[in-house]
């Protein structure tokens, strides 16, 4: 709920260039704010989503201040002030007077104590309040919350609030969602809540609560979404109005034992969950409903009942005991399924090669950690509309030898070629090595591709460079070196260029290769990366920064041949780091034939290079 | 430039700014007022009033309807707004769509 008025606000400031030039030139300083907060009239006119907008904005840019949260008061409908560790009673005792306030989020401001929620009790208009991890706030701060029966939406998890606090929430009665998450909830507290007929979203992470507790949620008609994940609970009550239930890190008997209709599910979390016998404990859940399954880690005798989740579209198998004897069980409900993550499973290229045909909708496949190796890529390659493949730490090399012929290894990623829709793929292994990159060339709805592999030199580079679409390359750990990347020609529409753990290169040569395609973000452990500004994601020195805002987007084009190093621009630097840089230039000719040396001796010649 | 090119903006005290049609559309608002079937008086005459929109901030809304147009054929130059005019031209832009 309050996602969406967050959405409507950025909506404004991204469809209407005027508006956003406004809000920048408004909250440029503080003396810019000055020109502006005595003009009342105006202010009290302004629509709300602008003047939302604008005091979002102030406070990203630290101009925000008490006094001058009253020049909003009579406009500003929603207020997001999470993290804000400034947040205090002053400020409490100003959003007090926000006549039209429905929703304010105070989560993570750990100076709100419980005196200063007394500001805001009797709000009229206030029904979405996240107080959720303000340590300071004990049941004394519940009192004053009760004086707010508009109330809808209240998370206080994480707070001091005890069990006999939460008993004071009864008066709020028109309370649909309460989150409780990680507060001792005992089985009493929850009992004297029972006039909370509204309510549909609870919940009760990490509380007291028991089996008898659990009973007691049967009195909430309108249920629709629990969690008693990390409680002690091991068997609930038929609960008909429930459509999402999350009971993760529980010992689960049974679920909804009792006469009835079987329990709708849509989606069921039981990550870390342990089952005696998961058949029996699902046996009251009308499976062929269940569209999302997650039972990561969760300790599970038999996987008989899959072949009944009948319109399962997303199933989450990581870290539990699933095997390639069990894998038919998946292939039978795989025509809708989605997205399947067998991350950290037993699960080989047979495993995989069972699955291929029966799952034509299957858009991400996730299979790192696993025994898959190159025979496992045919038979991915079969699965029509992959868009994103994890195959990281597998044992995946990227050639078959086929047998007899000792020379010619086929390059296996080829059996990839056929996935059209193709946006992501990760792979990484040991083993994998430059030749075997070149089918990745051809691949040209690819966005994201992650490699991770000791043994790629330069040589992977240039596969690269053809990709029309990628946005996202990470290369890491890989023996690339400084000119090697100095003539790498980036493709036209990389964003993202991550070298972490390419030990070789060197900090000019990322400073220079970074200068040179101003519009990449580069990544790298000699990068420090500027965290201010977060929207555009553009990599970029101090000394450049102004340089950088009338940078037009024609500044793109990239010559194939790039000049190694044009003078004017070592001309701006002093001209010690310049000699460093010339002597760079000689000793990078050198490292080009890095491939004559041995690792221990590359690694010295980094280290040399870093006392330079 | 033919007298069919230009539009005539209106503000609230009663001043006219005569610009080109082009620079008046890039309001999505304006851009309905002009284009919109039947016979509004706006359509016919080519001018639209704006009684809750001064002197002063329409001009720099003007003033940007042509950035806007340089902008967008690839002419970057800064628009430059004072800051005692942010409020109320946000709330025009607002308005207008722009």
């Amino acid at each position: 709920m309050a996602m969406k008025s967050s959405d409507l606000r950025s909506r404004i400031e991204t469809e209407s260039e005027l508006i956003r030039m406004c809000i920048e030139a408004a909250t440029e300083s503080g003396n810019a704010v000055e020109a502006w907060r005595r003009q009342r009239r105006t202010l009290e006119r302004m629509p709300s989503l602008l003047a939302g907008a604008l005091l979002h904005r102030l406070l990203h840019r630290r101009l925000l201040f008490p006094s001058l949260l009253e020049v909003f008061k009579h406009n500003v409908e929603e207020i997001d002030l999470r993290g804000e560790n400034c947040v205090d009673a002053e400020w409490m005792a100003y959003l007090g007077a926000f006549n039209y306030l429905h929703s304010l989020n105070l989560s993570d401001c750990y100076k709100v104590n419980s005196a200063a929620l007394w500001s805001i009790t009797g709000m009229p208009n206030l029904k979405e309040l996240d107080l959720s991890r303000c340590s300071k706030i004990t049941d004394a701060g519940i009192r004053h919350l009760s004086s707010i029966p508009s109330l809808e939406r209240l998370c206080i998890s994480e707070t001091g609030v005890t069990a006999e606090g939460i008993m004071l929430l009864f008066s709020l009665t028109n309370l649909r969602v309460l989150d409780l998450g990680g507060l001792p909830v005992t089985d009493m507290a929850l009992s004297s809540l029972q006039e909370l007929k509204k309510l549909n979203f609870l919940d009760l992470w990490g509380s007291e609560i028991s089996n008898r507790g659990a009973a007691l949620l049967q009195v909430f008609p309108k249920l629709s979404s629990l969690n008693v994940a990390w409680t002690k609970v091991t068997k609930l009550p038929i609960l008909p109005s429930l459509a999402h239930l999350n009971i993760s890190n529980c010992t689960i008997t049974y679920l909804f034992k009792g006469e009835g209709d079987k329990a709708r599910l849509a989606k069921l979390v039981a990550s870390g969950a342990t089952f005696a016998d998961v058949c029996g404990a699902l046996s009251n859940v009308e499976t062929s409903l269940v569209s999302h399954l997650d039972l990561s880690n969760a300790h599970i005798d038999s996987f008989y009942f899959l072949p009944h989740l009948s319109s399962i579209t997303y199933l989450d198998l990581s870290g539990s005991s699933m095997a390639d004897d069990s894998v038919a069980n998946i292939a039978c409900i795989g025509a809708k399924l989605r997205y399947l993550n067998l991350n950290n499973t037993k699960v080989s290229s047979a495993g995989v090669g069972i699955l291929a045909g029966h799952v034509s909708n299957l858009e991400t496949l996730l299979l790192s950690f696993t025994f898959v190796d190159d025979s496992a890529l045919p038979y991915i390659g079969m699965m029509p509309s992959l868009k994103a493949i994890n195959l990281s730490s597998t044992r995946i090399k990227g050639s078959i030898n086929h047998e007899g012929s000792d020379s010619a290894a086929v390059p296996s990623f080829l059996a990839l070629k056929d996935l059209t829709n193709l946006e992501r793929l990760e792979l990484g292994g040991p083993q994998i090595k430059d030749a075997a990159l070149f089918p990745l060339s051809s691949f040209h709805s690819l966005k994201h591709l992650s490699l991770q592999s000791g043994i790629l030199t330069d040589e992977s580079l240039p596969h690269f460079s053809a990709m029309q679409n990628l946005e996202h390359l990470s290369v890491r750990d890989a023996v690339l070196t400084s000119a090697g990347l100095d003539s790498f020609s980036p493709p036209p529409a990389l964003r993202v260029l991550d070298l972490r753990g390419c030990w070789l290169l060197t900090e000019d040569a990322i400073f220079l290769f970074a200068r040179k395609h101003s519009k990449l973000e580069v990544r790298h452990e000699h990068v420090s990366m500027s965290l201010s500004d977060t929207g555009g994601s553009s990599y970029l020195y101090p000394s450049e920064a102004t340089s950088k805002t009338s940078q037009s987007k024609q500044r793109q084009k990239i010559s194939l041949l790039p000049s190694r190093f044009d003078n004017s621009a070592l001309k701006s630097y002093p001209s010690k780091q310049r000699q460093k840089m010339t002597h760079d230039r000689s000793r990078l000719l050198e490292t080009d034939q890095r491939l004559k040396y041995t690792r221990e001796e590359l690694l010295a010649l980094q280290f040399s290079s870093t006392l330079f | 430039m033919k007298k069919e090119d230009m539009v005539k903006l209106i503000s609230a005290d009663g001043f006219e700014f005569v610009i080109d049609e082009k620079a008046a559309m890039v309001s999505q608002t304006i851009r309905n007022m002009l284009t919109s079937p039947g016979s509004f008086t706006e359509t016919q005459q080519r001018q639209v009033t704006f009684p809750d929109i001064s002197t002063t901030i329409l001009e720099k809304i003007c003033q940007y309807f042509y950035w806007s147009l340089q902008y967008a054929s690839g002419k970057e130059t800064e628009f430059h707004i004072e800051p005692e005019l942010t409020l109320e031209l946000m709330m025009a832009a607002n308005y207008l769509h722009t």
